[in-house]
């Protein structure tokens, strides 16, 4: 789902630029607030595993892959404001080091990928409360992570169809509908992947989950 | 320490055992410029490992293992800087 550079027209490039700017600043001060040292590890490690995450694609139908994503996952792992800057990092060392994805797209594809997945961790918050079950948990992590991909997958969308490269070929209204087509599969694979990992982590080792323990109201210091 | 030591060899372990099954296939963005018939313009910037290859070997298999390996390192150690340096460091350490 990464823009490669020249999809976007200049104008929006700069926006999507500012966009992310902002976000970036948000979760910069978030973490400088409140994320505890100790959590560093954890961090790099997640990041680590989110790169390998979206470098192997998985097929879906009719001849197309997609990969995870992983921005629901570090967001219950590391808390909304850390799981924004790992993931842009993640998406900077894609576009210097692998080309994936565009260096004038790059604001584009941190709100895209990073900001809408680490935001996903309020869909989470929304559709459970801090005494919710195992289940309605799961169900809340499956619903956010597939929206973070339909969501990321229709703000490209919108995003390559405003942009003159598309315009001949129907803009918006096309690439709108075939992005959501696809993302729809790549999102339900997502949710999956993303709902039996944070399971397994609930059962072995529930403390990892920094990004949970906010969510059920737990002071990180208190936890540390 | 010891748990990270043991993330991380998972997570080669899974690189090592996925790789040959990770698929080649478009992926969704691809596939839809694809039928649209869009022509993908010329890069600015090629970067350094192009979609995942190691310049210096040929065999489909070690090249996108180099770069993942690379890639991997690059994932995990500039977080752990940038994570050293924004957190707050009256918190509590392990």
């Amino acid at each position: 789902m990464h823009i490669p550079d020249g999809f976007l027209d200049p104008y929006l490039s700069v926006l999507m630029y500012i966009i992310a700017l902002v976000f970036l600043t948000w979760a910069w001060r978030g973490v400088k607030k409140t994320f505890p040292r100790s959590f560093v590890s954890v961090m790099a490690v997640s990041s680590a595993f989110v790169f390998v995450g979206q470098m192997l694609n998985f097929p879906i139908v009719y001849g197309t892959s997609g990969h995870l994503v992983g921005g629901t996952f570090l967001a219950l792992l590391l808390g909304p404001h850390a799981a924004v800057i790992s993931m842009s990092i993640v998406i900077l060392i894609q576009a210097v080091f692998f080309a994936d994805g565009g260096i004038s797209t790059f604001g584009a594809n941190i709100f895209n990928l990073a900001v809408i997945g680490g935001l996903s961790f309020y869909a989470v918050k929304l559709l459970s409360n801090p005494s919710s079950s195992q289940k309605r948990l799961s169900a809340s992590v499956f619903v956010a992570s597939w929206l973070s991909v339909v969501l990321g997958a229709l703000a490209a969308a919108i995003q390559i169809g405003v942009s003159s490269m598309f315009a001949s070929v129907g803009g918006v209204l096309v690439t709108v509908p075939a992005m959501l087509f696809w993302h729809v599969i790549i999102g339900a694979c997502e949710a999956a992947i993303t709902t039996s990992l944070t399971s397994q982590f609930l059962r072995v080792k529930p403390t990892m989950l920094n990004g949970l323990a906010i969510l059920r109201g737990v002071a990180y210091e208190r936890r540390y | 320490m010891r748990g990270v030591t043991k993330a991380i060899i998972l997570i080669i372990v899974g690189l090592v055992v996925l790789i040959p099954f990770a698929s080649t296939f478009p992926d969704g963005l691809e596939k839809v410029v694809e039928s649209l018939g869009v022509e993908e313009p010329d890069s600015m910037w090629s970067g350094i490992m192009p979609d995942y290859t190691f310049p210096f070997t040929t065999n489909p298999y070690l090249t996108k293992l180099i770069s993942g390996l690379i890639g991997l390192f690059l994932a995990f150690s500039i977080p752990w800087a940038v994570g050293r340096v924004t957190t707050c460091k009256h918190s509590v350490k392990k």
